[in-house]
C-alpha cells in the first residue's frame, strides 16, 4: 500500500537493497588507498552534520518511506530538498557498477512528494514562471535578449550560443562576455531570438510537465538557424541537453558543446590562444553538471593551462571528487544560507591552494561561490571562465607545441597493435602517462582503437610508465610479447623500467568493460 | 545550521542542546532513521535522540546528565560495522555520534605513539602518519574509510596488517574514557600525570584491556593512543597457487609462524574465487586455493629476501608462483575491496577467529551447507576467505550474498546454519553485536561472564552504558 505512494521511487527499490551502508559516501578519505582523492564527499552532510543528509542515511530513510516506517510530512519534504544532487556520493560509491543512483532517487522522491500533494510554494512559483515566461525568474520573456543591448544576431549561423536563463537574467556578465569572446574569436554564431528555459531547474525539483514542450521548442528554434553546433556556458543547460533531453527520447542533429570544450577545440586547432600580461596562479572549480553529470573535466583545464602566464593549481578535491558549490539541486533557491555554507567550505578549499583567482564555468557556481566568499569574508576573486578569458590577449596559434617523439611513437605503436586491447568493450578509455607526456587510447570498435594526444576526460585506468619501459615496449612486433613484458614491468619493476597504474573505476565496472581479458593477457591474473 | 528541526519530544532534548548546540541534537524521526542500522541487516531499537559532541567536556556533561536521569547511552563511531554493535537495545537511548571528534591530538616521535580523538577514521590517520614518515601497526578494518579508531577498538575489529600486528586493540597503549558516572580515566602510563603515555603496562593491572572490546558498555572512549612504526618504503608481493586447500593451509601456517608478512590473505575456496577476485584463476584450472602476501620493510634487500623465502615455502609444498597482481591490488585498494562485492547482493557474514589448522573443517561444513540449500543454483554467491592474524590464527570470512530482497529468507536460513557451524567447529567471533551475541552467550563459561558483569555493575551500577548488550535477547 505504502509503495503506491511512491510511483517513481519504487523503481529504485532493488537498487536501495544493494547499498551496503559502508559509509564511504559520508566519511570516506581514499587518498591513502588508491589515489582517488575522495574526502568527505557529501558537501551538505559536511555542513549539517547528521548522517541523514549523506547518501548512506538517505538510503535508510528512503527504505523507511517505502516500507511505511516513515510517513510523508513536512520534515520529509524539507529533508528531500536539502540535497544538491551533485552526484559526489554516487561517484564515490562502489556498491554497484555505476554507484548507487542517489541523485536520481532524490529527484524521484521529489516527484512523488508532488504526487502526494506536498509541494514547496517557491517551487510552484518557479514552475509557473517557466510555464508563463519560459524562465524561472519571473522575468518577461520579451526582455531575454536585452542583456545583449543593441547587438543583433543573424538568423542563420554555424554555431548557436544557448545563453540559458541565469546568464540572461541574473549573471548577465557571463552572457555578455561570452558573446564578446565568440565575436573576438571570429566565430560564426548567433543567439536564438526565442530561446526558452532548458528545463533543468524543473527536473531537479522533480517537475516534468512542461519539459517536453520547452525541449521541442528549443530544438525547432535551433534547427531554423541551420547551426551544426550549440555552445552553452551554463553547466546546467549543458547537462540538460547532453543527458536529460536524450534520456527523455528527444533527438537532435546538432552537437552540443560546453564553451570550455568549444574553446579547447579552437586552441587545439591553433585557432585561438590566450595570454595574460602578468603571472597568475588560479584554481578551478568543477561544476557538478559539467563534471560528474557530463564527464567534462579536462577540457576546461586544458584551456586554462594553455593561457600564457597562468598556473593552474588543483584544490584538494577536484574533478570526479570535487566538492559541490552548494547551488545545485534547488538548494540555492530553497535554503540560501545552507548553499552559502557549502560554498564557503569550497572557498576555503580554494584559499588553501594559494591561488589568487577561483575560476569556474557555470553561472550557478559562479553566483554560489561569489556569495560563499562574501558569506565567509573571503577576499578570493571568483570569475567565470569566458569573463576571465576576455581580459587576456587573444590571438591565434601561439601555443608551444612540444616535441614529443616518444609519445608519438607510443601512440602510433598502440594504434597499429589493436590486439593489445582485445576484449575491451567499445568506449573503454585508458590514459597513458610518462614523464610529462600524456595521451589516451579509446576503443572505438572490435580491435579498433584511436589515440588522442591529451589526457582523457574520465579514463577507466591510468597507466604510468618509465620512459625506458616505453622504449622497450614499442620494439615488440607481437602483441602477446608486448603484453607479457607489460605484465613483467608491473610485477617485477626495476629502477629504470616500471609500470604503475590507478584504477579509476571500481572493479565491477572495469569487468563490465572487458578488462579481465586485458589483465589476463598481460599475465597479471 | 538545521534543515529538519527536532521534534523536541525526548525528555533530555533541552539539556542536551544546552550542553552542545541545537544543530547537533535531533530527535526527529527522519534524522533518527539514518541511525537505525549499521552495515548489516540486523535491527534493534532506534535511538531516542542523536547528539554529536565536539569535545571531551561535552561528552562528560552528556554522560553526567544521563547518569543523573538514568538515561541509556549508546556511543557510535562510523557505524560501518557489520554486526549491529552500535545499535541500542533499549528505547529512548541517547546515541552519541562521535564523528565530530576527529582530531589528531599528538604525535610523539620519541615514544612512537599517536593519540587521536575517538572519531578519527583509519584512512585519515594512515594518510596523516604517512605524510610524517610513520605507519600504524593494525591499519583498520576493511571498512576503514568510515570506521573510527575508537569504534574499532571497542569491538575487536580485524583487518589490514592484522597478520603481523594482530587485531585493532593490539595496537592500543592507552585510552581516555568517560566512565558512566562522568569521571574521566586515562589508562596505560596515563595514570601518572607526570609521565608521557608510552606504555600500556605499568605498576597496576591492565586497565586498558577492560575497555577494549567492551562494545561501549563500560564507558565512552574519547581518546585512543596507538603504537606507530617507521614508514616502510619497500614492498614486495607474491601470489601462490596450490592444488589443494590442505597444501595451502600448510604454507599459510608456516609463513605465519615465521612472521614474514605485513599481510597474508588466503583465498581458500576456488569456487568462490570469481566472486572475490573475478578472473584470478581462469588461467589456472588446477589451482584450488591461493595465498597472497604483502611484505613491507624499511630495507629493500630484506623485503626481497622475505618474498623469496615465502616463494620457497610455497614451492616446497608444490605451490606455484602465479605473480603478484592480486596481492598488489589487495593492498593498493585498501578499504575499497569489499564495496564492489555488494554488487552480488546484500551480504551476510560469518566473520570469526579460529586457529589456521582448523580452517579446513570449517570449509567442509560450509560447503555442505551451501550444497544443502543449493545456493549456487539459486543465484546466491559466496566467498570463503581467511586473513592470517598474528602468529597462527586467522579471521575466517565466509560470506554469502543475497541478490534481492526475495532471496533474503533463504540466504538467512543458510547463514544461520553457517553461524552455528562456525561455533561448533571451535570458532570465536571477534566482535559480538547482534550478529553473534546469542550464540556466544550459549557457549560462554559462567565464571567468565559473571566476572564481566561484576565489573560492569561496579562501574555502571545504574546500567546506563549500552544496556542489554552482552545480555542476549536480540
Amino acid at each position: 500500500m505504502t509503495e503506491s505512494k511512491f510511483p517513481n521511487l519504487i523503481s529504485y527499490k532493488d537498487e536501495l537493497w544493494l547499498c551496503g551502508r559502508c559509509g564511504d559516501c559520508s566519511l570516506a578519505d581514499k587518498t591513502v588507498a588508491s589515489g582517488r582523492g575522495v574526502d568527505h564527499p557529501c558537501a551538505i552532510k559536511n555542513v549539517l552534520g547528521f548522517e541523514a543528509y549523506s547518501a548512506k542515511g538517505r538510503v535508510m530513510i528512503l527504505n523507511d518511506l517505502l516500507e511505511g516506517k516513515l510517513e510523508i510530512n513536512q520534515d520529509v519534504v524539507d529533508w528531500a530538498h536539502a540535497c544538491n544532487t551533485c552526484k559526489s556520493c554516487q561517484e564515490t560509491c562502489m556498491a554497484t557498477a555505476d554507484g548507487i543512483h542517489m541523485p536520481d532517487m532524490v529527484e524521484a522522491l521529489r516527484k512523488d512528494l508532488i504526487v502526494n500533494g506536498f509541494t514547496v510554494k517557491k517551487h510552484d512559483e518557479i514552475e509557473n514562471s517557466i510555464i508563463n515566461e519560459f524562465n524561472p525568474y519571473k522575468e518577461t520573456q520579451d526582455f531575454r535578449l536585452k542583456v545583449f543591448g543593441d547587438r543583433e544576431f543573424p538568423p542563420k549561423a554555424e554555431v548557436v550560443y544557448f545563453t540559458g536563463c541565469t546568464s540572461s537574467y541574473r549573471e548577465k556578465e557571463i552572457a555578455v562576455t561570452t558573446v564578446e569572446l565568440l565575436t573576438k574569436l571570429g566565430v560564426d554564431y548567433t543567439v536564438l531570438q526565442d530561446e526558452r528555459c532548458c528545463g533543468s531547474v524543473l527536473l531537479r525539483l522533480g517537475r516534468e510537465k512542461t519539459f517536453g514542450n520547452l525541449t521541442k521548442h528549443n530544438i525547432e528554434s535551433i534547427n531554423r538557424t541551420g547551426a551544426k553546433t550549440v555552445v552553452t556556458a551554463c553547466a546546467g543547460c549543458y547537462r540538460t541537453w547532453k543527458v536529460d533531453v536524450v534520456e527523455a527520447g528527444y533527438e537532435y542533429d546538432f552537437q552540443v558543446l560546453h564553451i570550455t570544450e568549444f574553446l579547447d577545440e579552437l586552441i587545439t586547432k591553433g585557432a585561438a590562444s590566450f595570454e595574460l600580461k602578468e603571472k597568475l596562479r588560479v584554481t578551478y572549480h568543477d561544476p557538478c553538471h559539467l563534471g560528474r553529470h557530463s564527464e567534462v573535466y579536462e577540457a576546461p583545464r586544458r584551456v586554462i593551462e594553455s593561457i600564457e602566464n597562468v598556473e593552474l593549481v588543483e584544490m584538494a578535491t577536484n574533478k570526479r571528487y570535487a566538492h559541490c558549490c552548494g547551488s545545485g539541486g534547488g538548494v540555492k533557491g530553497t535554503y540560501s544560507n545552507l548553499a552559502n555554507e557549502v560554498a564557503g567550505n569550497r572557498i576555503r578549499e580554494a584559499e588553501e591552494t594559494g591561488a589568487e583567482l577561483l575560476l569556474t564555468a557555470c553561472p550557478f557556481c559562479y553566483r554560489g561561490l561569489r556569495d560563499g566568499a562574501k558569506y565567509i569574508g573571503s577576499d578570493i576573486k571568483v570569475l567565470d571562465l569566458p569573463t576571465f578569458l576576455l581580459d587576456a590577449k587573444i590571438g591565434k596559434s601561439m601555443m608551444k607545441v612540444k616535441d614529443e617523439p616518444l609519445k608519438l611513437k607510443f601512440m602510433e605503436y598502440l594504434v597499429a597493435h589493436p590486439m593489445i586491447f582485445d576484449g575491451l568493450k567499445k568506449g573503454a578509455v585508458i590514459d597513458y602517462e610518462f614523464e610529462d607526456s600524456r595521451f589516451h587510447i579509446e576503443v572505438i570498435g572490435k580491435r579498433e582503437v584511436i589515440a588522442k594526444p591529451q589526457r582523457a576526460e574520465n579514463p577507466d585506468v591510468e597507466l604510468m610508465f618509465s620512459p625506458a619501459a616505453v622504449e622497450t615496449l614499442v620494439t615488440f612486433t607481437s602483441e602477446d610479447k608486448y603484453a607479457e613484458q607489460f605484465g613483467k614491468f608491473f610485477k617485477e619493476p626495476t629502477d629504470s623500467e616500471w609500470i604503475r597504474f590507478n584504477l579509476r573505476l571500481n572493479i565491477v565496472k572495469l569487468l563490465m568493460k572487458g578488462y579481465r581479458k586485458f589483465a589476463q593477457k598481460a599475465g597479471l591474473i | 545550521m538545521t534543515v529538519v528541526g527536532s521534534s523536541k519530544n525526548h525528555p533530555l532534548y533541552s539539556e542536551l542542546v544546552s550542553i552542545t548546540a541545537k544543530e547537533r541534537v535531533s530527535d526527529n524521526q527522519v534524522i533518527i532513521s539514518a541511525y537505525s542500522k549499521d552495515a548489516c541487516h540486523l535491527e534493534a531499537e532506534r535511538p531516542g535522540i542523536i547528539v554529536m559532541p565536539n569535545n571531551l567536556q561535552e561528552v562528560q556533561e552528556i554522560v553526567k546528565l544521563c547518569a543523573r536521569t538514568k538515561t541509556p547511552i549508546m556511543p557510535a563511531g562510523g557505524r560501518s560495522g557489520i554486526c549491529g554493535a552500535c545499535l541500542p537495545r533499549v528505547p529512548n537511548s541517547v546515541m552519541l555520534d562521535m564523528v565530530n571528534m576527529k582530531k589528531m591530538v599528538s604525535l610523539d616521535e620519541k615514544t612512537m605513539t599517536v593519540t587521536v580523538e575517538a572519531g578519527m577514521r583509519w584512512a585519515e590517520l594512515i594518510h596523516i602518519l604517512n605524510d610524517k614518515g610513520f605507519k600504524l601497526g593494525f591499519r583498520g578494518p576493511y571498512g576503514g574509510n568510515a570506521a573510527t579508531i575508537a569504534g574499532s577498538v571497542s569491538i575487536n575489529s580485524m583487518g589490514y596488517a592484522a597478520s603481523k600486528y594482530g587485531p585493532a586493540p593490539e595496537g592500543v597503549i592507552s585510552l581516555e574514557v568517560v566512565l558512566p558516572n562522568g569521571e574521566i580515566v586515562r589508562t596505560g602510563s596515563g595514570w601518572n600525570t607526570e609521565a608521557q603515555i608510552f606504555t600500556r603496562y605499568s605498576s597496576f593491572a591492565d586497565m586498558t584491556g577492560i575497555f577494549l572490546g567492551d562494545h561501549g558498555t563500560l564507558g565512552v572512549k574519547t581518546k585512543v593512543t596507538l603504537k606507530i612504526y617507521p614508514k616502510a618504503e619497500f614492498s614486495t608481493y607474491i601470489d601462490l597457487g596450490f592444488r589443494s586447500l590442505d597444501d595451502a593451509m600448510v604454507a599459510f601456517e608456516e609463513i605465519q609462524r615465521r612472521g614474514l608478512t605485513e599481510e597474508l590473505n588466503c583465498l581458500l575456496a576456488r569456487e568462490s574465487a570469481d566472486t572475490y577476485f573475478p578472473g584470478l584463476l581462469d588461467s589456472h584450472p588446477k589451482i584450488q586455493a591461493t595465498i597472497h602476501s604483502v611484505i613491507m620493510e624499511t630495507d629493500k634487500e630484506l623485503a626481497e629476501r622475505k618474498v623469496q623465502i615465502i616463494r620457497e615455502i610455497g614451492e616446497n609444498i608444490k605451490g606455484k608462483d602465479i605473480g603478484n597482481f592480486a596481492a598488489q591490488i589487495h593492498w593498493a585498494e585498501k578499504f575499497n575491496e569489499v564495496q564492489p562485492m555488494y554488487n552480488n547482493g546484500f551480504w551476510l557474514n560469518t566473520c570469526h577467529l579460529r586457529p589456521i589448522y582448523r580452517l579446513p573443517e570449517l570449509m567442509e561444513r560450509m560447503r555442505a551447507i551451501f550444497k544443502k540449500y543449493d545456493l549456487e543454483k539459486k543465484g546466491i554467491s559466496w566467498i570463503a576467505d581467511a586473513l592470517a592474524v598474528e602468529r597462527t590464527y586467522a579471521a575466517a570470512w565466509v560470506t554469502i550474498f543475497a541478490p534481492t530482497r526475495n532471496d533474503m529468507e533463504l540466504a538467512e536460513r543458510a547463514w544461520n546454519e553457517m553461524l552455528d557451524a562456525a561455533m561448533e567447529t571451535g570458532g570465536c567471533p571477534y566482535w559480538s553485536g547482534l550478529l553473534w551475541e546469542n550464540r556466544a552467550l550459549e557457549k560462554v563459561d559462567d565464571n567468565f561472564i559473571q566476572l564481566y558483569r561484576t565489573i560492569k555493575k561496579a562501574i555502571d551500577p545504574d546500567n546506563i552504558m549500552a544496556p542489554m548488550v552482552f545480555e542476549g535477547g536480540y
